[in-house]
């Protein structure tokens, strides 16, 4: 039935995309943010979303692991409704151990990172394989030891959050994120709240992960790294996705007036 | 920019030695506070009421420890109960589950809005109420009419209330479920004080409620938790005092309040009350100042605060530890 619905708006079928966005919409009281997103992301493929702060670029990734309930339309991850189970036409909300298990099969790195701040750099990669997943200590401990120098950071397992600079705490967030081996990644504005030049060493793990094949959802205002690394690019503004496209277009010969705009400004 | 060194071809300044500024109203107030002090110990000494040997006689006497016995014990379990129940009522409180909630909101409201005293002697008095304490079937009796029995008894076993609610217990529970509602706003406190991002970062990974509470949110929040509770503690144990209203009569105030009267020494008594008070008191901030630092060290955040006091510190070419 939804999947009727999905070939009428000109979009794949959930099971053939890792993730798919149906005309979701999302409000905070009175406030539209989502006006009706529609988003198709081929598994392996990267999606960097651009567009100005208020646009519901981060509002829309948090719907996409359910820390936000949207309030119209679907979302599929890995072919699998979020949130929600289709009985016999009719939505029944998940119950949080559902929810939670879908969310273990989906990474998100935060703008501000939030490690856990009194647990070492392993440990915030061990915790949640131990007490999620039940991995043995041991075996978890020898796969953080693999993701942190995977990540640059092999030396610094014993070290607190708080002993870290932004660029290396994202990259532990980035390690403890991968430790549960997700089939997506969402980044939600990774590099927004480091120095400058703490900026290329999160970007140079992200470009690797996006080689090694992970399907990644990017929010972020780094043109450079749009343009090189993601498949497509989605600008949003006021709810809506105004333009999408291979990053050749949208960002070097947009369609839209607004696109063109917003990329004079930053660019 | 630079003032250190010759960098540059400019040589470093004198450093500067200016005359400090005067501070003549604290030498008055030191003169005021050390005649006010000797005219005190002047008074402790020469004013024949305080009878320092009585004191000093009865201070130690059997009675007197083993109501300082009862004190300590009490506070020890008060706080203890206190601290579970207190951490259980945060919980529900913040509960996404509306009934849970509200009920730890009625009990909190219950049992911070009536006074301490006011519930040791009611909970001294309680075997008015209930003579008996049995467990079964509720309602049975209504339950049997129901179906045409009468006098349906449906209970397991049961204790006498007189048994049950001695003096010590009833003492105890009164200040243990009173404490159970402050500390259930200061771990309320403390869990609210963890970052939101926390939360999220936690769910993001798949986490339920229960485990990051337990792995991620409480933890943080013993930072916040701790010094309160502390205070609490020190609260609870002059509040043990109040138990003589229950009453339980092995109790240190109760005690030396007793020979007081027993005496016609009274003041000297309430003297020696203070006295272990303050002694008491003063080993539980020793114990206090122990735990915040042992709290502190298992905490990146607070590890981290004390690398920038030694950071600080450290400019100035001395480190803290």
């Amino acid at each position: 039935m939804s999947e009727a619905a999905a070939a009428v708006d000109g979009l794949p079928a959930p099971a053939d995309c890792m993730v798919l966005a149906d005309n979701v919409h999302k409000s905070f009281g009175r406030l539209e943010v989502l006006r009706g997103v529609d988003l198709a992301v081929p598994s392996g493929a990267v999606a960097c979303v651009l567009g100005p702060s208020g646009g519901g670029k981060s509002t829309f990734l948090r719907c996409i692991n359910h820390l936000e309930k949207i309030d119209a339309g679907q979302v599929w991850v890995g072919g699998e409704l979020v949130g929600y189970r289709q009985i016999g036409g009719k939505l029944h909300e998940m119950r949080e151990k559902d929810i939670a298990v879908q969310r273990s099969r989906i990474g998100m790195v935060f703008q501000r990172f939030n490690l856990f701040p009194h647990l070492t750099a392993r440990q915030n990669v061990m915790e949640a394989p131990c007490r999620v997943r039940g991995v043995r200590r041991a075996q978890a401990r020898e796969r953080a030891e693999e993701l942190l120098t995977r990540v640059g950071l092999a030396d610094k397992g014993d070290t607190y959050p708080a002993q870290l600079s932004g660029g290396q705490q994202q990259r532990v967030a980035i390690a403890r994120a991968l430790a549960m081996d997700p089939e997506l990644m969402l980044f939600d504005e990774p590099t927004s709240a480091l120095d400058p030049e703490l900026v290329g060493e999160v970007l140079d793990v992200m470009k690797d992960l996006a080689e090694s094949g992970m399907t990644m959802v990017v929010v972020t205002h780094e043109i450079g790294f749009a343009r090189e690394v993601a498949d497509s690019v989605v600008f949003m503004d006021g709810g809506v996705i105004v333009e999408s496209g291979p990053p050749s277009q949208v960002l070097d010969n947009p369609r839209r007036e607004r696109t063109r705009e917003f990329l004079s400004k930053v660019l | 920019m630079s003032t250190q060194t010759t960098e540059g071809g400019r040589a470093r300044p004198e450093p500067i030695r200016a005359v400090p500024v005067r501070h003549p109203g604290r030498w008055v107030a030191i003169v005021v506070l050390v005649v006010l002090a000797a005219m005190f110990v002047h008074m402790l000494f020469t004013n024949k009421q305080y009878e320092w040997r009585f004191i000093a006689d009865n201070v130690l006497s059997a009675p007197v420890a083993r109501g300082a016995l009862t004190t300590i014990e009490l506070t020890v379990f008060a706080m203890i109960i206190g601290v579970v129940l207190g951490v259980v009522l945060a919980v529900m409180r913040l509960s996404p589950n509306p009934i849970l909630s509200t009920a730890s909101w009625l009990y909190t409201w219950f049992f911070r809005g009536v006074p301490r005293l006011v519930l040791c002697v009611l909970f001294g008095n309680l075997g008015i109420l209930y003579s008996r304490l049995e467990f079964g079937l509720p309602f049975d009796r209504q339950i049997g009419y129901l179906f045409g029995i009468d006098d349906l008894h449906a209970r397991i076993f049961g204790v006498n209330s007189t048994t049950l609610l001695t003096g010590f217990t009833a003492g105890l529970l009164a200040l243990a479920m009173s404490e159970g509602a402050y500390m259930a706003e200061i771990v309320r406190a403390g869990i609210q004080s963890v970052d939101a991002g926390q939360t999220e970062a936690a769910q993001a990974l798949g986490m339920r409620r229960p485990l990051m509470l337990r792995r991620i949110i409480l933890p943080q929040a013993m930072r916040v938790i701790v010094p309160p509770t502390g205070n609490e503690t020190i609260a609870m144990l002059k509040d043990t005092s109040l138990v003589a209203y229950v009453p339980v009569t092995n109790e240190l105030f109760f005690q030396l309040q007793h020979i007081g009267a027993r005496t016609y020494q009274i003041f000297p008594m309430l003297v020696a009350a203070c006295l272990w008070y303050l002694a008491m008191t003063s080993v539980l901030m020793v114990g206090q100042h122990y735990v915040e630092r042992y709290f502190g060290r298992g905490f990146g955040a607070a590890g981290a605060a004390r690398i920038r006091r030694v950071r600080r510190t450290g400019a100035s070419g001395e480190v803290a530890e």
